[in-house]
């Protein structure tokens, strides 16, 4: 891409503005207060105020050095390797262990250009097997196993 | 002599057999998952946390303070074999370590990465011990205005000694406090910017914070880059440096030990400095400087020693102050507090045993990392010739489950996989997330003691000028953010983090 909207800063700067604008938007109701009684509200708006103009030094100084070009990104990746953390999550309280750790392994498996299907089923199972030995019978974790089965 | 007597409760805790064992399971895991590339120290604890739950606050810290030293000689092996630095520390190590390694001599090399890191580590024990009782009476004097100056001066360091611009530096750590407010108000009990999700009145948690933007981004960032690994190593020839080797390295070792040990105990992450520093002095001081970069055993010697020296003393601002001057201490104060102990100076006055303990492990994890270490390179080599499809694979299990272990909570794998999306961005955005970490962990900490030195001062700023102490550590940060955006500073300040 290229243009101003192809400048890391410049996305950069724009990105941090944003954050610092829906922080500000979050404080709004909470009372600030002077410096001898600083409410809750005090910090958090200062902060996102003082975050907000650095944002915007930021996005300037790209006008005047162009800097780095945004690094091409490709969602895959991200997409699956984040998506195996939250299947866990989901899947660990209701399924037990033995069913998210495979599922976890499984979905972020497909991360990786050169996944196998055999090999990651495999060894999704034994690695299940391994981290279920460590955690929850060597270590004691309350990590449920598999609740619809065994009731723990 | 007090310090005798206090090393030698130390050593009588540290060497009980579940300790000693502690201390051994943390250095070999340590190392074993600080050899996999991507995955330096601050993941490689946080990862870790859960297997720490189940003894007591000791031997916990103890464990703790194994991986750490195994997940940092973890680092330097890769970066000595493979060229990839585990961290930056690691980073000048790979300069010349892996020249010698192409040159057949990684044997020579990792052995005086050791030796030299046990020589740094021992004389660094040494150092926080004589310095832990004077420093935790001067903490003892500190009012609230003292330490949000040292915070302040901790954040400035943290913000010239970060890669890239000054700027995008100053940017991370104010969104790192600015994170820091999510969850309940200190006086007043409000929920503050928790978007309504119950989960997060207490705050978002340190560790998942920092595996999100340090591992998961991590593996993100080697999965969108396979570079071609050069896992062929030919040969790690011996592992004992001849004694020409010897000779050469002595110096660098004890200047650089004594140079470490000193940035090491500045707040704001001053351990990583330590590396560049003996780096540069040794080819300074060496008579034949175009050795450098061609694998000149005193450009390991050095940068080696002067990390695990840092890396040793920067456990003296979290013991006697409570301050974690980085990322990894930050996780110790996390595993302290799950254990229910809060750092500070009142650690050491209400729990010798601890306080000493740890600090005598710290030798004893040196001594276990040169033994368990040399006879086991053979074994981090082949660990290495395992395919990353699996790696990462593993490494995203294990996080899932550390992560939900250490509070028994799916939201904490969200959040997570959250913080995981925003560290990809920040790689994307060339945004470094070490001080935006500093800002956070410092965040609580700053907000409480400003707050208090104004009810004190009845809301009146010149507190932090009148009190010397508070202006001193204000002007000193004031100076050092000045210094480094004047622009000849910067520039060499560009060129020192690329060499």
């Amino acid at each position: 891409m290229k243009g101003i909207l192809g400048r890391q800063d410049f996305v950069g700067g724009v990105a941090v503005i944003a954050v610092a604008a829906f922080a500000w938007w979050l404080a709004r109701g909470l009372p600030g207060g002077g410096a001898s009684a600083m409410g809750p509200g005090t910090l958090p708006k200062g902060l996102a105020v003082l975050l907000g103009v650095l944002g915007a030094l930021l996005a300037l100084s790209s006008l005047f050095d162009a800097g780095l070009p945004l690094r091409r990104w490709s969602p895959r990746a991200p997409l699956l390797v984040l998506g195996a953390l939250v299947v866990f999550g989901l899947a660990v309280r209701p399924l037990g262990l033995v069913v998210a750790g495979p599922l976890a392994i499984a979905v972020g498996a497909f991360a990786s250009s050169e996944v196998r299907w055999k090999e990651t089923i495999v060894f999704g199972v034994l690695m299940t097997a391994f981290c279920i030995g460590l955690f929850k019978f060597a270590l004691g974790l309350p990590i449920p196993l598999a609740p619809w089965l065994l009731g723990y | 002599m007090d310090l005798l007597a206090n090393l030698g409760v130390g050593f009588a805790t540290a060497l009980t057999p579940m300790n000693l064992f502690l201390a051994f399971t943390g250095c070999f895991v340590g190392t074993l998952v600080g050899v996999l590339p991507g995955v330096g120290p601050i993941a490689t604890i946080a990862m870790l946390m859960p297997l720490t739950l189940k003894v007591d606050p000791t031997g916990a810290l103890i464990m703790l303070a194994g991986i750490y030293y195994g997940a940092q000689y973890g680092g330097s092996t890769t970066a000595i074999l493979l060229n990839i630095p585990g961290e930056v520390t690691a980073v000048v190590t790979a300069i010349d370590g892996h020249e010698m390694a192409r040159k057949g001599e990684a044997g020579a090399a990792l052995g005086i990465a050791a030796l030299g890191s046990f020589f740094a580590g021992s004389v660094a024990t040494l150092v926080i011990a004589a310095l832990g009782a004077p420093l935790t009476k001067l903490a003892l004097l500190f009012g609230p205005a003292e330490y949000f100056g040292l915070m302040v001066f901790g954040l400035g360091l943290a913000i010239v000694l970060a890669r890239g611009s000054v700027l995008k530096a100053v940017i991370m750590v104010v969104l790192g406090l600015l994170l820091s407010t999510v969850g309940t108000d200190l006086e007043t009990g409000q929920d503050r910017l928790t978007l309504g999700i119950g989960e997060l009145s207490d705050g978002v948690d340190f560790a998942v914070l920092a595996m999100g933007v340090f591992g998961i981004a991590e593996i993100l960032r080697n999965l969108e880059n396979p570079e071609a690994r050069n896992v062929a190593i030919a040969q790690i020839g011996r592992l004992l440096p001849t004694r020409e080797q010897l000779r050469r390295s002595f110096g660098p070792i004890l200047r650089a030990t004594g140079i470490g040990s000193i940035l090491g105990i500045l707040p704001g992450n001053g351990a990583v400095l330590g590396p560049f520093a003996s780096y540069a002095v040794e080819k300074k001081l060496a008579q034949d400087p175009s050795r450098f970069g061609r694998g000149a055993i005193e450009g390991v010697a050095g940068p080696e020693a002067a990390n695990n020296a840092g890396a040793q003393t920067s456990f003296i601002p979290l013991l006697t102050l409570g301050i974690p001057p980085n990322a990894v201490m930050a996780l110790m104060v996390g595993a302290m507090t799950i254990h229910g102990l809060i750092p500070g100076p009142q650690v050491m006055t209400k729990h010798p045993t601890l306080f000493w303990g740890m600090i005598a492990s710290m030798w004893i994890g040196n001594l276990l990392l040169l033994i368990i270490n040399l006879p086991l390179i053979g074994l981090w080599v082949r660990l290495l010739r395992v395919p990353y499809r699996l790696m990462f694979t593993t490494i995203l299990l294990f996080c899932a489950i550390g992560i939900y272990s250490i509070n028994n909570n799916p939201y904490d794998v969200y959040f997570t996989a959250f913080f995981g999306l925003a560290g990809y961005l920040f790689i994307k955005l060339g945004l470094e997330p070490a001080p935006m970490l500093l800002g956070f962990v410092l965040g609580k900490l700053m907000e409480e003691k400003l707050r208090q030195a104004l009810a004190l001062s009845e809301g009146s700023f010149m507190t932090f000028v009148e009190r010397p102490v508070a202006a001193t550590l204000l002007a000193l940060a004031a100076a050092v953010m000045v210094i480094a955006v004047l622009p000849a500073v910067n520039r060499s300040r560009q060129k020192a983090f690329q060499e």
